[in-house]
């Protein structure tokens, strides 16, 4: 900024009421701040259904799970095995053995297809925070259910709820033969992912190991690791380690396309909104085509006293910058208060079914915020620059010769 | 000699009519003179200033001032008009947003000096000007004498080669007209100014040194 440009920017703000509340700049203030609180908070939103989505599909699963090559159980005797030969591995913060398979459950009215978990509960319970009522330090013929499963079987803590096994080994006349368990509601399990929180049940090693008629062993490793996204890398030396009868297999086969098509929504969202602050610019375009209007005289003046057209561009440029730069802040500080409003407000959840998780949450962050910004300020230093281009046309000589 | 037109030709295009306003225009201007323009309206008087004050371009002639040819359309032309040439129009033409002092101190931060600097010497001038008590009064808190008198400090305060002044005392009364024409006439003999003045008033007779009319296109001394 050179001298004429900050004396008049000087002179420009200690007039800062008579100049900031034109009324051509008030409409261009209130677009920008519009446009950019809805870029802002769009982006937000989105960024934190990336974020939630992939934070519940990293807790509520493991980040590699050890399974047999052959879909064999895992012996305990293997358990201590693997569990040794991964025991100097900094980066896993848990090793759980666990039992899993699709079961039938069933309450007086209604009949479900589940998903069994079934943990040692004497070690350490992975999912212990999502318990949203009730313990989870699980009894004999106890069971933890999802909310969404109790939900939908009207179960609540201390409901009796049957499980059964259909024997494929034992199809009679009659048709398959089933094993029967019944338990009782202990826990509901609240992660928030839609899919798990409506078909998981969680019950102990010994009840699940009796249901479906297993005298030991455990049906794959849940290992949780300090970095989930090393997991890819990770489960591939973990095979070399654990031997070729089983496989290490990263969460990311099977969620990372979903976690990518979230992210390319994420970016669309951020361009079609971005077209909100082109669609400002014009608010902009119009406010500097008539402040040049109105100061025609003052750049004629200004030109005939010596000034450069870049000069007196760059003065125009830095008064209606400020404004603009004021506005995209003002834009982004809204953006942040509307996201907060969304994440705070109770009357509008996310369809769990549609979009895998039922909570709206804001991520602000400064890799967005910062995005926000430049791309927000760029486009609109752009439409402050193009009326600005007439100045370099104005020619002294027809302005002077206009007003005699 | 501080400036020197040569020959000058100019002419316009008028809904399909050519109107020559000048045809062998010339004019010298040494150090110190009081030169005034005269003629009927329309003759091309303010042509002619324009051309010297490198507002306008001629169709043909030359333009030199001191030792150096100059052109309004050149890439210099802003500096000699910061530098050279002071001007003062019939209406002031001052930046309603800036005060008396601001005003007179533009053409100083144009050159690029610092605001306190532009700021003293805009003050000083002022001052000298009789306008002590109105150098934080904007331009609309003026009369339109104490606008003009703001407006030949700014056109001073570079200190030009030369001073172009249009109509000058064409929007007032004829007291205010005889303060302005005094002013001119004391800065031109205290500080050696060269001005020239294109006029309709009166006075001019009296208070120029040389007084030239320009009759069809051409500048004939009186």
């Amino acid at each position: 900024m050179d001298r004429l440009e900050s004396f008049f920017l000087k002179r420009y703000l200690k007039n800062s009421k008579r100049n900031l509340f034109r009324f051509s700049f008030v409409f261009m203030v209130l677009g920008i701040v519009l446009s950019v609180g809805i870029l802002s908070a769009g982006l937000n939103l989105f960024q934190g259904y990336e974020t939630n989505l992939k934070s519940l599909l990293l807790d509520s699963f493991s980040h590699i799970s050890i399974q047999s090559a052959y879909g064999d159980m895992i012996s305990p005797t293997e358990l201590t095995r693997i569990k040794g030969s991964l025991a100097d591995r900094p980066e896993i913060i848990s090793l759980t053995a666990s039992l899993e398979s699709s079961l039938i459950a069933q309450t007086d009215a209604k009949i479900r297809a589940v998903n069994l978990r079934a943990y040692d509960f004497s070690e350490e319970f992975p999912y212990a925070r999502y318990i949203s009522e009730g313990s989870y330090d699980l009894k004999s013929k106890e069971l933890i259910v999802g909310h969404y499963l109790a939900e939908e079987l009207g179960l609540v803590i201390g409901d009796t709820i049957d499980l059964s096994y259909p024997r494929l080994d034992r199809i009679t006349p009659l048709g398959i033969q089933n094993n029967h368990s019944s338990h009782t509601v202990a826990a509901i399990y609240r992660s928030g992912y839609y899919e798990s929180d409506r078909s998981i049940v969680i019950s102990t090693l010994e009840d699940a190991r009796n249901l479906l008629m297993l005298s030991d062993g455990y049906s794959k490793i849940e290992i949780r690791l300090t970095d989930a996204d090393k997991a890819a890398l990770f489960s591939r030396e973990y095979t070399h380690i654990i031997g070729r009868d089983y496989v290490a297999i990263s969460w990311d086969l099977y969620a990372q396309s979903l976690l990518r098509l979230v992210a390319m929504e994420k970016w669309l969202i951020f361009i079609v909104f971005s077209f909100l602050v082109i669609i400002a610019g014009i608010n902009v375009i119009s406010a500097v085509s008539t402040i040049i209007i109105d100061k025609t005289r003052e750049i004629a003046v200004l030109k005939t006293l010596g000034a450069k057209a870049r000069s007196i561009k760059k003065i125009f440029l830095w008064q209606v910058g400020l404004i603009a730069l004021l506005a995209v802040i003002g834009g982004q500080i809204l953006g942040i208060l509307l996201s907060w409003f969304v994440e705070m407000q109770s009357f509008y959840r996310l369809k769990g079914e549609v979009y895998f998780i039922d909570t709206l949450t804001a991520d602000i962050t400064w890799t967005n915020l910062a995005l926000v910004f430049v791309v927000a300020n760029l486009l609109i230093f752009a439409c402050i620059h193009l009326p600005l281009k007439q100045i370099e046309d104005m020619q002294i000589i027809d302005i002077i010769r206009q007003r005699n | 000699m501080v400036l020197s037109a040569k020959h000058l030709k100019k002419s316009y295009i008028d809904s399909d009519q050519t109107i020559t306003v000048l045809t062998d225009a010339s004019l010298d201007v040494c150090s110190g003179d009081f030169i005034c323009i005269t003629g009927k309206s329309g003759c091309g008087k303010s042509t002619m200033l324009h051309i010297m004050g490198l507002l306008d371009a001629p169709d043909d002639g030359e333009l030199w001032i001191g030792e150096k040819k100059v052109d309004s359309l050149s890439s210099d032309a802003p500096k000699i008009r910061n530098q050279d040439l002071g001007f003062v129009f019939q209406f002031h033409y001052l930046v309603e947003d800036l005060c008396a002092t601001d005003n007179v101190a533009l053409p100083l931060l144009i050159a690029g000096k610092s605001e306190s600097e532009a700021r003293n010497r805009a003050n000083e001038l002022l001052v000298h000007l009789g306008l002590g008590q109105r150098l934080k009064r904007f331009p609309n808190q003026l009369s339109g004498g104490e606008q003009q008198r703001v407006s030949l400090a700014r056109a001073l305060v570079n200190k030009p080669k030369i001073v172009l002044a249009d109509e000058p005392t064409g929007n007032l009364d004829p007291l205010h007209s005889s303060e302005v024409w005094d002013m001119m006439k004391s800065l031109n003999k205290e500080l050696n100014q060269a001005f020239v003045i294109v006029t309709h008033d009166a006075e001019a007779d009296e208070r120029a040194d040389v007084v030239y009319e320009l009759v069809d296109g051409v500048l004939i001394r009186k």
